[in-house]
């Protein structure tokens, strides 16, 4: 099947062990303000305008049987290194289907696959793909329901459902929390997600950097509809 | 690092040297070699006589060092006057850059372990049987080179006096042992070749290697341990101290920017024999260099598929320090390409870089591996020009407008390879006949001089010239626009896409940027890289069956020096979209600007063509923002991407870990980054010491390194 993405970049060093491609697929269902990636929030293919006034598509359709065929390319350094390719987003689950379809073709040809997901999707999707990846990155942004919701846009809940599957499926996974002043980075704030995470799982914090204000600049301020 | 180690380090870095120097007028020896008629081997021994001299009446000691010889005169005697160089060009000799030897890696090892004095014995020798043959040559040259060879024990004489006056008793005592005895320790070894070396900038050699270092010096470092006298800690200390001694006198060193002295040093690889050659003492040079963070001297590291992968990750230990060192060079690929090339299984193992990245080997090695270059970019516009004003039919001839085959892309391609064979040939004819200044000294070094009573300039085991190839990338890039824009597309036809490059595409800015979004090389891309891939097949060839008058071949490669920014000069814009005064990648590299998927691709591209057809040397380069090392095992990725480089069957790679804007920010703050190393295109130097042209050179390059 076809899906949409918005970038495939290779050496990746933040995705991942090894030498890594990340592909980006396009469309998320969460909001948070701080997104580093606004042009991977709406599923529409949109315009960028830089501040030179020239202009770059955003978005990209491509077959899974392409993408992946595009990906294996660098199979041999993958291999080489013991890295592989990284899903990322938006969120990668939002199209849990054709990520699916182009793990099976990955994996089948020796490719370790990643995903960096917010576990924001439905239960069948989020399993159907988390069982095919050799490691999960898993995001819980918040640790209260009302603010995750009030802040980013989403049930916590449906994140935790899919955060006790994932403990329980014996995927290997690190659990990331972006650290954003003044939303989630009190002491207090840390300790609550700390206990919500459980214990002996790897938790990465990750520092802010306001890295996707120019591009948000260059998609006129809007991040179009879900 | 010691704090004895600390002090030397911060007594060179801040050129506290400079007071101990002192300015030389060599003109009235030059006129006495004018009016005397004097002879060259004459004046270079001459000359260097003069110097050492001069440097003998002050004897210079750092506080708390232990390997002497620091330069106090700041000039080298010019042995000829410009119009002597001039009227013996105009006679049609031709000289490769300033006459004399250059570029070449001397083999210390023999003299450091016999000593001075047997070469002098030897020389003597020698000269009773040149003198009984009537072998005037031989002779001149056995004189000579015994002159030389006691002016620098001469010297060494007069430190090891003023080390024992000034109660320097371990100096001192060294210094009665080398050089002119052979060395027993790491110490002495180390001082014996500081000598050596010294002495050789003296004589007005330039550009000249330090070779295999780890090898050179492994048998004093075992010795030293198995005694008891060393442990590691003492040779790493030995090693940093000669290493910063390398950064004294570096300045007075001739070069075309500051940090181009050619003081590179190879380690690893495979000994002659093919054993594995990298060792403890490779692995304490890696180390001294990260904790010194110097320009020189610059590290190379041989490598190959079977190298460990910890060797690669020591490597790119050094790169996180952002030396822009090591450079790595593949012996899969290279080896063979030497062998190919004629030279002996046991030499080609031993191979080193000259000065910059010319693979060469040290001692047997007469090569003048830069002699020349080839413009790639050059080649096309001159190519495109030529089919333009062939291919347009006289006025109202509309029969010979028929008659004339219809231009295709091949006929492009075959005109500009064309092109390139007439500036190689030209080459050929320019530099068949090379006469190279006289160095009795650097002879005494080199294997089989004294053996044959002649000097390294008439020739040595090997005396092939090696011929760069300028912007390659540039060239192949266009080639591509040129088929998409002219014969795929048909946007612009021929005549109309090079009356554009005259005006930087004025009026045009549709064409400009499909010119820029054409296919270019380094992202992967086959409709481009199989271009580069026939034009290395090309240029390898390009030379097979020439010969120059000393027997050796030519070789060609894909190093450009200092080319870069002088080649682009001579042209326009060019199809690519390289607007006019901008200068070509540096070396075997992307052109500047172009959007890259990232380094994987770019070594992809750059590895499809077959690079031991091309082992001159030219290394590839790779920017990677600095940032990159900040990860726990951002090393191993690096370090992951040079085993890729290799495994594909690269010839050579440099890396700059780099941020881009540090670099800007050292252009307007230079007193704050002092320390800041870029590599520029084969050699590591200090950004703030460059000229603009090439600081802006490496930002540009920068811009799109991966991150």
């Amino acid at each position: 099947m076809t899906g949409r993405i918005f970038e495939i970049r290779e050496f990746t060093l933040h995705d991942g062990p090894g030498i890594r491609t990340t592909v980006f697929l396009k469309g998320c269902p969460l909001r948070c303000p701080w997104c580093h990636n606004p042009e991977g929030l709406s599923s529409e293919i949109q315009t960028m305008t830089r501040a030179d006034g020239s202009t770059a598509v955003c978005g990209e359709d491509w077959e899974s049987g392409a993408l992946a065929d595009e990906l294996l390319r660098n199979a041999d350094i993958m291999a080489q290194s013991g890295g592989g390719v990284t899903f990322s987003g938006g969120e990668p689950l939002a199209q849990a289907t054709f990520l699916c379809e182009v793990a099976d073709i990955l994996r089948a040809a020796g490719v370790s696959c990643a995903i960096e997901t917010s576990g924001h999707a439905d239960a069948p999707d989020y399993r159907a793909a988390i069982s095919r990846m050799d490691f999960v990155y898993q995001d819980i942004k918040h640790h209260d329901p009302g603010e995750f919701r009030r802040i980013c846009g989403g049930d916590l809940a449906l994140v935790l459902d899919n955060y006790a599957w994932l403990r329980s499926s014996g995927v290997p996974f690190a659990v990331r929390v972006p650290c954003i002043p003044g939303v989630n980075d009190s002491p207090a704030d840390r300790a609550a997600l700390l206990r919500l995470v459980g214990p002996g799982v790897t938790v990465e914090f990750l520092p802010y950097h306001p890295g996707g204000e120019s591009k948000r600049r260059m998609l006129g301020g809007r991040q179009g509809p879900m | 690092m010691t704090p004895r180690i600390k002090a030397l380090l911060d007594f060179t870095f801040d050129r506290r040297q400079d007071a101990l120097r002192h300015d030389a007028d060599w003109s009235r020896l030059l006129s006495r070699f004018v009016a005397e008629g004097t002879g060259d081997m004459a004046r270079a021994s001459a000359g260097l006589r003069e110097m050492l001299r001069a440097e003998g009446e002050s004897p210079a000691f750092l506080d708390g060092e232990r390997i002497a010889f620091t330069r106090t005169v700041r000039q080298i005697p010019e042995l000829h006057t410009e119009s002597e160089m001039e009227a013996r060009r105009a006679a049609g000799t031709a000289f490769g850059e300033k006459g004399v030897v250059f570029n070449i890696t001397a083999d210390f090892a023999p003299t450091i372990r016999d000593g001075l004095g047997a070469r002098l014995e030897e020389l003597g020798a020698r000269l009773v049987k040149a003198r009984a043959e009537g072998d005037r040559e031989g002779v001149e040259f056995c004189e000579n080179a015994m002159l030389s060879a006691e002016a620098v024990l001469e010297l060494v004489e007069k430190y090891r006096a003023a080390a024992e006056k000034r109660g320097l008793a371990e100096i001192a005592e060294t210094l009665s042992r080398v050089p002119r005895f052979g060395a027993r320790t790491l110490h002495e070894a180390l001082q014996s070749l500081r000598i050596l070396h010294f002495a050789m900038w003296c004589e007005g050699e330039y550009h000249c290697g330090l070779g295999r270092l780890d090898q050179t010096l492994l048998p004093y470092y075992e010795a030293d341990l198995s005694s008891g006298r060393l442990d590691d800690d003492g040779a790493l200390e030995l090693i940093e101290e000669f290493f910063i001694a390398c950064n004294r006198d570096s300045d007075l060193y001739i070069g075309v920017q500051q940090g181009d002295n050619g003081q590179s040093v190879m380690l690893g690889g495979v000994t002659p024999d093919g054993a594995p050659a990298f060792n403890a003492l490779s692995r304490l040079c890696l180390k001294a260099c990260g904790e010194l963070k110097l320009v020189d001297p610059k590290i190379n590291l041989r490598v190959g598929r079977d190298t460990p992968r910890e060797i690669y990750r020591l490597g790119t230990e050094l790169t996180a320090k952002g030396l822009g060192f090591p450079q790595y060079a593949n012996d899969d690929v290279v080896i063979p390409a030497l062998e190919r090339w004629g030279y002996a299984p046991e030499d080609a193992r031993n191979y080193t870089v000259a000065a910059c990245w010319e693979f060469i080997i040290p001692g047997c090695g007469m090569d003048i591996d830069n002699i020349d270059a080839v413009s790639f970019p050059g080649s096309l516009d001159a190519a495109l020009r030529g089919l333009v004003r062939d291919g347009r039919p006289p006025k109202g001839d509309a029969a010979s407008q028929d008659a004339r085959p219809p231009l295709t892309y091949e006929g492009v391609e075959s005109a500009f390879l064309a092109e390139v064979q007439r500036r190689a040939d030209a080459l050929v004819a320019k530099y068949r006949h090379v006469e190279i200044l006289p160095g009795p000294f650097v002879s005494i070094l080199s294997d089989g001089c004294i053996g044959r009573a002649r000097d390294i300039s008439a020739g040595a085991k090997y005396n092939n010239f090696g011929i760069h190839g300028t912007g390659i990338p540039v060239a192949v890039d266009s080639l591509a626009a040129v088929r998409e824009l002219v014969f795929e597309k048909k946007a612009v036809s021929l005549a109309g896409l090079v009356g554009l490059l005259d005006t930087d595409f004025a009026g045009r800015p549709d064409i400009l940027a499909a010119a820029k979004a054409a296919p270019k090389m380094g992202n992967a891309d086959p409709r481009v890289d199989e271009i580069a891939k026939r034009a290395i097949d090309f240029w390898g060839h390009a030379f097979d069956g020439r010969r120059n008058d000393r027997g050796g071949i030519f070789r060609p490669g894909t190093g450009s020096a200092m080319y870069y920014v002088w080649h682009a000069r001579e042209i326009p814009a060019s199809p690519d979209g390289r607007l006019s005064g901008h200068p070509f990648p540096a070396n075997w590299a992307p052109s500047l600007d172009v959007p890259v998927k990232g380094p994987v691709s770019v070594i992809r591209s750059f590895t499809e063509p077959d690079l031991g057809l091309v082992c001159n040397g030219g290394p590839l380069t790779i920017e990677i923002h600095d940032s990159a090392f900040a990860m726990a095992d951002g090393v191993d990725k690096v370090a992951d991407l040079v085993r890729f480089f290799v495994m594909r069957g690269g010839h050579q790679l440099q890396i700059n870990a780099i941020d881009r804007a540090t670099l800007k920010d050292a252009q307007e703050h230079p007193e704050r980054h002092r320390h800041l190393i870029v590599r520029v295109w084969g050699w590591s130097g200090y950004f703030v010491e460059l000229d603009r042209e090439f600081q802006d050179q490496i930002i540009r390059r920068v811009e799109l390194a991966a991150s």
